[in-house]
């Protein structure tokens, strides 16, 4: 290979960036046009469209819209930003019409030819605005995928959302699913269907654990006290992993039918059990147990102590009793532990 | 002599243009995910995650030295991150100037007891103070120790399992730690470690610490750096991180789990790179575990920083990275070549040390090839002439591909212009900037037997208007 074949290569590998460069430049001259168009469209209907969404009677909406060049996407946007900011997917059937009407088959195709990024997108807004008529599709595709990857997880997502229970059963056929995934399915059901799935999900004969974990875990964060007996019954369930779902469930939920229930858990072997019961003690304000906590800020485990801390500062005489146990705890590190919450009564972003 | 010099420059155009090869082979494994990727609606896949309880509460680590200009638009940056549950750390590291003292104005700061758990040993905690605004902002005010000591204080009083290390000069986006936390969160915390893209800020109108309008700044020494961060962030990482033999995780932006990183034993103090040591440690540690978990670069998550804009400041910058690789690699030899660490020790270190590291001793041998070629016939002017070439091809092409693959993936930049002018600078690397890089990183490898490890001074303007 002598100078001239390095010129050429040279030469070439320029020219060919170069056409990649005028592409991309015309690209992307084109595409900040179209933008700015959208943009324009956008702002020119947001008037008609808000006026539309309060009293569905005014057709200028629809009109105007149906003139539009880039009627799906300033649709698309406008809807998502009214459903982002007023929260009202679920319940605005404004939304619901004008998605089914301008958007369902555009979604359709989507869904089957699309590529991955803009599949995401279609099943995002499906979500979005409860389009009901795409069902039949979403289930074809969720029987037609096998892993859990990212997509599928969307499509259980976006079914939950249209109150579809097939979510669940497709995640039961996955061991691995995690408890993330069957929390937002829960999540994202309509009350009477929640109410039945959690009923089932703690049913003794499930043999599904992680669904019995996340459904105590859901119900707490829910606030669900309707479960509390249910839950207060797990306190004795043999296994420590669904002990500690109730315990952290009735943390959330901040309440007990039987505070005595907490009682073996200070003394119990596995620390989060300790933590979690200091931090109820304190969350419920079981003044009984103030003096286990007193103990327990002399714990072996750094989390127990700060928690008992954090659960004397609950207790309305908690500064109080924290200076007494900053002066005379007979454990060194109860004393820095005391020391730092009575000054210090909030450490982090509530 | 000529034919030692001749050996030479084969050796040199061999490795100069496997080099190249090698960055357009990583961007081709890489190009498939960030293309894939490019269209998502961000805002969509992330908002769950917002309201979600199940999202892991964060420590944000804000080690700073001398960084009064910053430090507050920093924090205030960080105030309004959307992050469902987070607490922000400064940890003033000894600064000379007013660091402390403007955090403690600003954020109206009180001096608090704290029974901080001292995972790894640091330099003596002078104060902790928290803020009566926000009471999840704190300040841990500490004897010098350099970085890395400052960010194992930060470590130690850090209240959560996860902590974003973030420097004192840098803005991050309001949704990046989101997207940063997203993949652990996805994964069960199967990734212990992500990054993010790192931009430059030098040009972009930024007020109330959020970045406003993405743009340009007119010093060609910035334009360039912002193209070196394309080569570096879209060709370089995403593809090792692909592999998950991603060995760097930037020092200005990166979440950890904090578990794994106590585990490792924390940043290491003897070194001025101790963002890198810190994720090839991790590394270590995970293939001595034979644990499957992962350290990911993530191409969006933004975070905003101030380049140097005056050569004197860039050079003393670049020869503290070159110091940092030199003395990483040399610490983990052991991983070098080294079947027990797999992919890492058979792919993943040589290449740092060949193409990272050595990359510029090549190089610098090529620029005496070429002026001897041209100037003193030390060696054929026709071999100089292909040196030369290849020398373009390494610097300015490169460069300049990588420019266009920022514009057809992610596409920051929004005008024509920004486009243009990226390409012309970037076609002007192997001129100037590039032998000026080449010069700086020899001299780092020298100075890493020279001198002792200290924090990098750069005189701040700061970044926020």
């Amino acid at each position: 290979m002598n100078l001239s074949h390095f010129w050429i290569l040279i030469a070439s590998l320029f020219l060919g960036q170069l056409l990649l460069l005028l592409i991309l430049a015309w690209r992307k001259q084109q595409s900040n046009k179209r933008e700015a168009a959208i943009n324009s469209q956008y702002d020119a209907l947001t008037d008609s469209f808000s006026s539309y969404m309060m009293d569905p009677s005014d057709e200028r909406f629809i009109e105007e819209l149906k003139a539009s060049p880039y009627q799906l996407v300033v649709l698309e946007r406008l809807l998502n930003h009214y459903v982002s900011v007023t929260k009202a997917g679920a319940d605005s059937p404004a939304v619901s019409r004008l998605s089914e009407e301008f958007l369902s088959t555009r979604y359709m195709k989507m869904l089957k030819r699309g590529n991955w990024a803009m599949r995401m997108n279609t099943l995002y807004f499906i979500e979005d605005f409860r389009m009901e008529s795409l069902v039949p599709q979403l289930k074809e595709k969720l029987a037609k995928s096998s892993r859990l990857d990212q997509e599928t997880q969307q499509l259980i997502r976006t079914l939950a959302s249209l109150n579809e229970t097939v979510a669940i059963e497709a995640l039961a056929k996955h061991p691995d699913a995690p408890a993330r995934l069957y929390i937002d399915v829960f999540k994202r059901l309509d009350e009477l269907t929640k109410l039945d799935e959690l009923n089932a999900a703690l049913n003794e004969e499930n043999d599904n654990q992680t669904l019995k974990h996340s459904a105590i875990s859901y119900i707490g964060m829910a606030g669900m006290t309707l479960f509390l007996p249910r839950i207060e019954e797990e306190l004795q369930h043999p296994e420590m992993e669904m002990r500690i779902q109730a315990l952290k469930a009735i943390l959330h939920l901040q309440y007990m039918n039987s505070p005595s229930a907490l009682a073996p858990f200070f003394q119990s072997a596995a620390w989060p059990e300790r933590m979690f019961a200091a931090q109820i003690a304190g969350k419920l304000q079981l003044s009984r147990y103030k003096e286990t906590l007193g103990e327990l800020l002399g714990d072996p485990v750094w989390w127990v102590r700060y928690s008992s801390a954090e659960a004397l500062t609950q207790f309305s005489e908690g500064d109080i009793v924290l200076t007494h146990f900053a002066e005379s705890h007979p454990d060194r590190y109860a004393r820095d532990m005391a020391n730092q919450w009575k000054t210090s009564l909030l450490g982090s972003e509530q | 002599m000529q034919e030692v010099a001749l050996i030479l420059s084969y050796i040199v155009i061999a490795y100069m243009l496997f080099s190249s090869l090698s960055y357009l082979g990583l961007f081709a494994l890489a190009y498939g995910k960030v293309k894939k990727e490019n269209k998502l609606d961000k805002r969509e896949s992330t908002e769950d995650f917002l309201r979600n309880q199940s999202t892991y509460p964060v420590s944000i680590l804000v080690p700073a030295y001398n960084e009064e200009v910053g430090v507050v638009s920093t924090v205030r940056s960080l105030l309004a991150l959307e992050y469902p549950e987070k607490e922000v750390i400064v940890i003033d590291d000894g600064s000379k100037d007013s660091t402390s003292l403007r955090m403690i104005e600003e954020f109206k700061m009180k001096k608090i007891p704290f029974a901080v758990r001292t995972h790894i040993e640091t330099a003596e905690v002078e104060a902790i103070y928290q803020s009566s605004i926000f009471p999840y902002i704190r300040l841990i005010k500490k004897a010098n120790g350099g970085k890395a000591d400052a960010l194992n204080a930060g470590v130690n009083l850090s209240s959560f399992p996860y902590f974003c290390a973030i420097d004192g000069d840098s803005i991050l986006e309001n949704d990046g730690l989101l997207k940063c936390m997203k993949p652990i969160i996805e994964s069960d915390g199967q990734i212990i470690v992500t990054g993010g893209s790192v931009r430059i800020a030098n040009g972009s109108t930024i007020s109330r610490s959020k970045v406003e309008i993405v743009g340009l700044p007119k010093s060609p020494i910035v334009l360039m750096q912002i193209v070196e961060y394309f080569r570096a962030f879209l060709i370089g990482r995403l593809a090792l991180s692909h592999l998950n033999i991603l060995l760097i995780v930037s020092g200005a932006f990166g979440v950890f789990n904090k578990e794994r990183v106590i585990q490792a034993g924390g940043y290491n103090k003897n070194t001025v790179g101790e963002d890198m040591e810190l994720v090839v440690r991790l590394h270590r540690l995970l293939r001595e575990e034979k644990s499957k978990q992962r350290i990911e670069y993530i191409p969006d998550p933004v975070c905003w920083t101030e380049a140097p804009e005056s050569l004197e400041v860039l050079r003393s910058q670049r020869i503290r990275w070159q110091r940092g690789l030199l003395e990483t690699l040399w610490n983990h030899r052991k991983m070098m070549l080294n079947p027990k660490y797999g992919s890492i020790g058979l792919f993943s270190m040589p290449y740092f040390l060949f193409v990272e590291l050595l990359g510029a001793v090549f190089e610098f041998i090529g620029y005496f090839i070429i002026f001897g070629g041209f100037f003193f016939s030390l060696v054929d002017p026709q071999v100089a002439g292909v040196m030369f070439l290849v020398t373009v091809f390494y610097g300015s092409l490169i460069s300049a591909l990588a420019v266009l693959l920022e514009e057809l993936t992610l596409h920051k930049y929004p005008k024509v212009s920004h486009l243009m002018r990226l390409y012309f600078w970037a076609l002007t690397e192997a001129f100037w900037y590039r032998p000026l890089m080449v010069l700086w990183r020899v001299r780092g490898i020298i100075a890493t037997f020279q001198k002792k490890a200290h924090w990098g001074d750069m005189k701040r303007k700061g970044i926020s208007t």
